[in-house]
């Protein structure tokens, strides 16, 4: 009884992060995206070392800061910007840590949880049309 | 010296959110100028700052100031949501990076 119970949970635990969380639309894909070229471009301003590698930095530097900009001209700019900065820090500390050597510790992993979880939570409270758009 | 030029970075930060809020507001040229300058003197002043200041330090308070600061003026000036989940949701954001800069 409360095994099926809790099942019954877990699954519609698991519809609302289906539906609710990838429920990915073009606005939340540019935040996405530009958090991912953060991640180059972070590494590229301490390890760039040639032409080739500072062009390609500059690149995701004007990529990503502009797909930022303008996924934040539909969502809340707060929230985007949040987002934008939590993930690039995500990413660079597991980049770090995958490709760099650096050091592993769990207090990281457990930031980095706790990290993802307020992305995920600020994701399923915002509207996909937020109010800006309603207001203005 | 080098922890108000870091308090500087972080509110020009602030400012150049303030600007992409502005930006979906007015769309103008002057506006795009604003948030470059805002950004760049922002990233200028910090590099600045992290010659002075440790590295995780310096970039905890000056992300810690660019997002509140944002989300602040997003709420009070640019009716953004003011739901309490949403604040509580940046904050869990705002503190995982500030922890995970000051421990790398």
């Amino acid at each position: 009884m409360y095994s099926c119970l809790s099942g019954l949970f877990l699954i519609r635990f698991l519809e609302i992060i289906k539906v609710e969380v990838f429920a990915v639309n073009r606005n939340w894909m540019k935040v996405f995206v530009a958090a991912f070229l953060e991640i180059f471009w972070v590494i590229g301003l301490t390890h760039a070392y040639d032409f080739w590698t500072w062009t390609g930095t500059v690149i995701c530097i004007i990529v990503s800061n502009y797909l930022m900009i303008t996924a934040a001209q539909v969502l809340p700019a707060g929230t985007v910007y949040a987002i934008f900065v939590g993930l690039g820090t995500a990413g660079t500390v597991i980049a770090g840590f995958l490709f760099f050597g650096e050091a592993f510790k769990w207090e990281k992993v457990i930031l980095i949880a706790t990290l993802l979880a307020g992305v995920m939570g600020l994701k399923l409270v915002t509207p996909d049309k937020a109010e800006k758009g309603a207001e203005s | 010296m080098a922890w108000f030029t870091l308090i500087i970075a972080g509110l020009l930060e602030t400012f150049g959110v303030a600007m992409i809020n502005q930006l979906s507001v007015k769309r103008n040229w002057q506006t795009v100028i604003l948030l470059i300058l805002g950004f760049g003197s922002s990233l200028a002043l910090l590099s600045y700052s992290l010659q002075f200041i440790p590295m995780g330090t310096g970039y905890a308070i000056w992300t810690g100031i660019g997002v509140v600061g944002g989300a602040l003026i997003g709420m009070i000036f640019y009716g953004e949501s003011k739901d309490w989940k949403r604040m509580v949701f940046i904050a869990m954001v705002l503190c995982s990076v500030i922890g995970l800069k000051l421990i790398t």
